[in-house]
């Protein structure tokens, strides 16, 4: 049985749909992100969750009980789950210690078992030396920890995530990611996390659940949410791809300049004869000086460089195939220096490549 | 918290998608129940007696049959109609005056290089929190046209008879007036100042303006709103005022609209066209305040300049000691001189001998501390009723500030809206609603001093709701939803979260209540019974019993305690929590 | 002069205290039916009593001389003008609510209002027998109420500013015109006092008398005491219908006035006191009506300067025996039937 059921969840706001027809289920000590551009729900779904917000329709189980459906919300202090703020959110009345020590309080534990889990939680964080200090002496980073210790030391059945790295510096959030993934892996709590960062939800999640506009486009491993995306959104909201509209029929699949056989693709593709997309993404060609041998099912076009940025870890070229009016970009380790202008020929990778609707 | 009761199995989800009524309750948050009550004290104390009001405004004394007489009655005297346009005239009047006091000090306390800044600050405080009917009877001895010091010493130093300036008259009675309300329009132009950068004035000065053009063209302009919103409050504070009109009115020959309600008090009552006579009172706020709305629709001016660049007190140069002397004149004026002529009369065996050793005694507090019935009841009655009231007002406030700002009920403004609406009423309409609703039975609340509380905390409820909503708002909601997720009820939350965060705040608002219900008049007179009698109708009382000595040394008492009380308040809540604009 | 001065005021300072001891000393002289009444007000161990004849600190001394009288009997003294307590009153029986136990007034009308609706209670206290006469005939025939003080209203003027020849020896010589803008007087809208006056003036004079006075520019207080005041400020020199007692205890203070008693006649307001037939404290009631019509009530207003109704009790210092005094006085018929008329006549003659 799922630890977390969202079935058929949505919230409207008079006639505008905030979030509309979620389905979404967590297994026991899963990790899932919500990810999505700002305004498409997760937030809301999130707080749904949490028992903040009462849906409109549909329901959320948790352990096959049923938390919410309309008119029947379960407050959130009555859902054994923890909680970590945008802003943190760290009372600047109480110390670290009390801080942490709050929740288990609440479970009117012993004081002395308060007291040791506490501290150890604290040192997990690492910020048992600051056990003492009031929140407004603490850096951002430090804050951020104690908000972390606050929700796992009460050992909640689902801990929430909103995007919590948001207000943090650039390498912080880096290293924060990979704590927030090694508290997980330590303790494995069911997690939802909400963020808008596609590389923070690629470091941390087990699943990703793509949002937008209130829906959710598809929910997959980080990698296939890369190399399959099956949405249009999707394979364009993460990372940066080649959409290409083509055309299906007799097993060939017909696009501006060249073809591809629909049964070379990554995926299996329904035969009928149809207009269809496809996602290439940039890694999934190669740019070469002379024309490389041609092997089966690779397509090679011969193509001109038309731009070209330097990006430190890679050259991003877009280059313009001689047959035909599609422009296209093109990932090159950094050693492989193309000038604008130059002839170069194109090699696609019909495995990498993903029909999106 | 593991017993999960309330958790509906898997197979009811068909039933929760349709929830009864019962299983609502089950998920109903206790705290809910609590905003019903709000909504009732609300209603109790805003709407029932304004309503009611309304209502007995049309009913015939005695049967409750509908009935015009009322207004027939009340405006149908060439006196009652020229007390209404006495009291539009005096507001303007004061209005008026109070702008010529209070927007150069505004200045030159917040734009100027001006010294004793702390002073001038000190004397703007002292004329906030005199009240305005002791500081109409420093004036009387003040300016008493023949006897009146000012008056004496004017004779002495240039020989004419006649008087400087004559207390009784209308010009008396609004300078009076004004001379404790300008802090309204101090505070809010100061706080308009404070907000434009000193680029705004460069900008100007770069295109060849003086100081004095710019002031006048750029920086005063921009603080327009600020000087229309002070001039519609002390005007709406002026016509709903009882105190002074009665004591420097009377002898003037000037009824204005309170004192004509109170005549409509005499016996017999007549509570019915006291309530068809205030109609126009409660007319004239709301359409003030919808007249600012408009123009502050505009918006624009301080806000949108506000923030960004550095802030450069001007230099006035040799100019500086005169605009000194302005505000040392208006401190004298409002503060010191009235103050000093009642602390020479409480000390002072017969004060028209004035100021002689043989003169001196400390009778008159002792007469008041030891041997006079009401003195002490008194002070325990202002000091109780309102702790009382501020008490009520802020718990209230407190909750419906919660309610509105974390959207709690689905017409939260509605809340918002009945804790602000006795800002637009009048105290003393107020206290003639109180008076219609709940004097007589069954309710029978005349002479309590529930009454009293009642009519106080719904009269300053408009504070400590400003004050409130501020403090309210500071606080992050996911501070609050951080620790319901743990486990915390909404209202453990707000016991050991939010109050903790907000209680600075609420103190201060707390003390605000406390000081301007310590020294109500307005309300209170129409409200007070034989044993409920608070030191400000005590010192009413004492205005017209023939003993100026004794009535001074009261004022003496009230000032005291006033002044611990704001001591104790820049203590807890920080040096300018009664003049901060909220 | 200034030992005279001295001594009244010592005398005053010591009103409270000297009260106190004529109540001790006649404690034991308690008269049977004041027995009786005390035993059964004991039950009840206090009243409260609304009054308008007294300033604040005499009322106050009446209440503790009572409660020294009889101790375990407390009184609620709640003193303002006469109007302003019987707009209590009238407050509270709208109400419905039951407060006061006995109501002093200086307007007779207030207690003919009163007995016309039934609220008081008929009780005549045996000590009224002792009263002099003219308070005995000014009492209810019925028994309903007593008259338990004797307002005398005259002028006065500022010695150090008036000399006694230039002084206006009759309301009448108010009008003159070198007092335009000297005169100080009380509001019938505030003071049953000054309400009877009027209507003494009017009969005498007629309405006109205010008229003419009104062009003198007098200027206006509330209560009839607020003249003295200004007369003690130098704001005015000369007080008009001011009450001898206040006028007496400001002499005494030291203040440079003297009193007038004008030769068209010194108004003589009876104010009367009753007890309310509804109050919560009957008995407490009744007994306090004996207080105010025994012997012991005026030893301890004496020092207040007020007359006294018993024949036991000599004249207040200063003031002149009541059988020298030309009086005057409003007829209480009149006042009760034109009283809210001459205060309208007056709001509209004088503008408040």
């Amino acid at each position: 049985m799922p630890r977390l059921t969202l079935k058929g969840l949505s919230k409207a706001y008079g006639t505008l749909r905030v979030v509309d027809n979620v389905d979404l289920s967590l297994q026991e000590g899963e990790f899932v992100c919500l990810l999505g551009p700002s305004g498409c729900g997760k937030t809301t779904t999130l707080r749904m969750i949490a028992g903040f917000i009462e849906p409109t329709s549909g329901s959320i189980t948790m352990d096959g009980e049923v938390l919410s459906a309309p008119g029947a919300v379960l407050p959130p202090e009555r859902r054994r789950m923890s909680m970590i703020f945008q802003s943190y959110a760290i009372w600047p009345n109480m110390t670290v210690a009390e801080n942490v020590g709050f929740g288990l309080k609440l479970q009117k534990l012993p004081s002395a078992e308060v007291r040791a889990r506490t501290r150890q939680i604290l040192e997990v964080v690492q910020m048992g030396h600051l056990a003492d200090r009031y929140p407004a002496e603490l850096s951002g980073g430090q804050q951020q920890r104690v908000a972390l210790a606050r929700a796992i030391v009460v050992k909640p059945s689902v801990l929430l995530l909103d995007e919590p790295l948001s207000n943090l510096d650039a390498n912080l959030r880096e290293e924060m990611r990979f704590e927030i993934r090694r508290l997980h892996d330590e303790f494995r709590i069911t997690t939802v996390y909400v963020t808008h960062d596609q590389s923070e939800a690629m470091a941390t999640a087990d699943r990703i659940a793509v949002m937008n506009a209130g829906r959710i486009e598809q929910v997959d491993a980080p990698h296939l949410i890369y190399t399959q995306p099956r949405t249009r959104f999707v394979a364009a909201f993460i990372g940066r791809t080649n959409l290409l509209e083509g055309r299906l029929a007799d097993g060939e699949i017909g696009l501006d300049g060249f073809s591809l056989r629909a049964a070379q693709l990554g995926q299996k593709v329904p035969d009928a004869a149809r207009p269809i997309l496809l996602s290439v993404r940039p890694q999934a060609m190669s740019l070469s000086r002379s024309q490389p041998q041609t092997r089966e099912g690779r397509p090679v076009l011969a193509a001109i460089v038309a731009q070209r940025t330097y990006l430190g870890e890679s050259w991003d070229y877009v280059v313009r195939p001689q047959e035909g009016g599609l422009q296209l970009r093109v990932t090159a380790p950094p050693l492989q220096v193309h000038e604008v202008g130059e002839k170069v020929w194109l090699e696609l990778d019909p495995q990498q490549i993903a029909v999106v609707s | 918290m593991t017993e999960s009761a309330a958790i509906l199995s898997k197979s009811d989800t068909e039933a929760a998608r349709r929830p009864g009524l019962l299983r609502r309750l089950r998920y109903l948050e206790p705290s809910n129940l609590l905003w019903v009550l709000l909504i009732g004290a609300l209603l109790f104390l805003v709407a029932i007696p304004i309503g009611k009001l309304l209502v007995v405004s049309f009913e015939k004394q005695g049967s409750g049959a509908f009935t015009l007489a009322n207004y027939a009655t009340a405006y149908g005297r060439a006196r009652y109609l020229e007390a209404l346009g006495n009291s539009l005239m005096l507001g303007a009047l004061s209005a008026l005056l109070s702008v010529v006091f209070a927007v150069p000090l505004a200045w030159a306390v917040s734009r100027t290089d001006m010294p004793g800044k702390g002073l001038t600050w000190a004397m703007v405080m002292g004329a906030f929190i005199m009240p305005p009917y002791l500081g109409a009877v420093g004036w009387i001895l003040l300016a008493g046209p023949n006897s009146g010091f000012v008056n004496q010493a004017w004779t002495w130093l240039t020989g004419l008879q006649a008087p400087l300036v004559n207390v009784y008259s209308f010009f008396g009675l609004a300078l009076v007036i004004s001379l404790h309300s300008f802090p309204l329009i101090f505070i809010f132009v100061k706080s308009a100042l404070d907000l434009i950068s000193s680029e705004m004035e460069d900008a100007a000065n770069i295109l060849g303006a003086g100081t004095w053009t710019t002031t006048r063209k750029v920086t005063l302009p921009l603080v327009w709103p600020a000087v229309l919103g002070g001039i519609i409050v002390v005007f709406l504070e002026t016509v709903a005022l009882f105190g002074t009109p009665a004591i420097i009115g009377i002898p003037a020959r000037i009824n204005v609209v309170t004192t004509q309600l109170w005549q409509f008090f005499e016996y017999p009552v007549r509570v019915e066209v006291a309530a068809a006579y205030a109609m126009p009172l409660l007319l004239i706020t709301i359409g003030m305040i919808a007249v600012q709305k408009l123009l502050l629709a505009r918006k624009g001016f301080v806000s949108q300049t506000g923030k960004g660049g550095e802030r450069r007190p001007i230099r006035l140069g040799r100019w500086r000691w005169a605009v000194w002397g302005y505000c040392g004149f208006v401190g004298l004026l409002a503060v010191l001189m009235p103050l000093a002529v009642l602390l020479q009369a409480s000390f002072a065996k017969a004060w028209g001998r004035g100021l002689a050793w043989d003169n001196l005694t400390l009778g008159n507090y002792g007469y008041l501390l030891f041997r006079h019935e009401m003195a002490l009841p008194s002070i325990w009655n202002t000091l109780w009723f309102s702790a009382a009231s501020a008490t009520a007002a802020v718990v209230i406030a407190v909750l419906v500030a919660y309610i509105v700002a974390r959207r709690l009920v689905p017409f939260g403004s509605v809340l918002a809206f009945l804790a602000m609406a006795p800002f637009v009423i009048p105290g003393i309409v107020m206290a003639i609603g109180f008076y219609a609703a709940y004097a007589a039975p069954p309710i029978a609340l005349y002479g309590t001093a529930l009454i009293i509380i009642l009519a106080f905390t719904a009269r300053f409820l408009p504070i400590a709701f400003a004050n409130s909503a501020a403090a309210v708002r500071a606080v992050h909601p996911e501070m609050e939803e951080a620790a319901r997720i743990l486990g915390g009820g909404r209202l453990l939350t707000v016991r050991r979260i939010t109050a903790p965060l907000i209680i600075r705040s609420l103190i201060g608002g707390w003390l605000i209540v406390f000081i301007v219900a310590s020294r109500e008049l307005s309300a209170a007179v129409f409200l007070v019974g034989p044993r409920t009698r608070t030191m400000s109708v005590l010192l009413y009382d004492l205005s017209e019993a023939g003993n100026f000595e004794v009535l001074a040394a009261f004022g003496g008492l009230l000032l005291l305690i006033t002044l611990v009380l704001v001591a104790i308040g820049m203590k807890l809540a920080g040096r300018d929590f009664m003049l901060r604009r909220s | 002069m200034l030992d005279f001065n001295r001594r009244l005021f010592l005398g005053l300072a010591a009103g409270g205290a000297a009260a106190a001891r004529f109540g001790a000393a006649r404690a034991a002289e308690l008269r049977p039916h004041e027995k009786e009444l005390y035993e059964a007000a004991k039950k009840e161990g206090q009243l409260t009593w609304y009054t308008g004849q007294y300033q604040a600190e005499p009322s106050e001394a009446i209440g503790r001389g009572f409660t020294t009288r009889f101790p375990g009997v407390e009184v609620n003294v709640v003193r303002s003008t006469s109007q302003v307590a019987f707009q209590r009153l009238s407050q509270d029986m709208r109400a419905g609510v039951a407060q006061c136990d006995v109501f002093s007034s200086t307007d007779h009308s207030h207690l003919a209002f009163l007995k016309q609706n039934e609220r008081l209670m008929p009780y005549k206290p045996q000590n009224a027998a002792g009263l002099i006469k003219a308070a005995q005939q000014a009492a209810d025939p019925d028994g309903y109420f007593q008259v338990t003080y004797l307002g005398l209203f005259l002028m006065g003027r500022r010695s150090d500013q008036v000399s006694e020849a230039d002084a206006p020896k009759s309301w009448k010589e108010l009008l003159d015109p070198k007092w335009r803008g000297k005169v100080a007087v009380g509001h019938p809208g505030y003071s049953g006092a000054i309400t009877s006056w009027c209507l003494a003036m009017r009969k005498l004079y007629g309405w006109d008398y205010f008229k003419a006075l009104e062009k003198n520019q007098p200027q206006i207080g509330r209560s009839s005491a607020d003249p003295v005041t200004m007369l003690n400020a130098g704001e005015r020199q000369i007080g008009a219908a001011i009450p001898s007692a206040t006028t007496l205890l400001s002499i005494s203070r030291g203040n440079p006035i003297t009193m007038i008693y004008p030769t068209d006649g010194t108004l003589m307001v009876p104010a009367p006191s009753g007890a309310l037939k509804n109050g919560p404290h009957p008995n407490a009631a009744k007994l306090f009506m004996e207080y105010m019509t025994s012997p012991a009530y005026y030893e301890a207003t004496r020092p207040f300067f007020s007359e006294s109704l018993r024949p036991e009790v000599p004249p207040p210092p200063g003031s002149r025996p009541l059988d020298e005094v030309t009086m005057i006085t409003a007829d209480p018929d009149e006042l009760e039937r034109d009283g809210q008329e001459v205060k309208e006549l007056w709001r509209d003659t004088f503008g408040v």
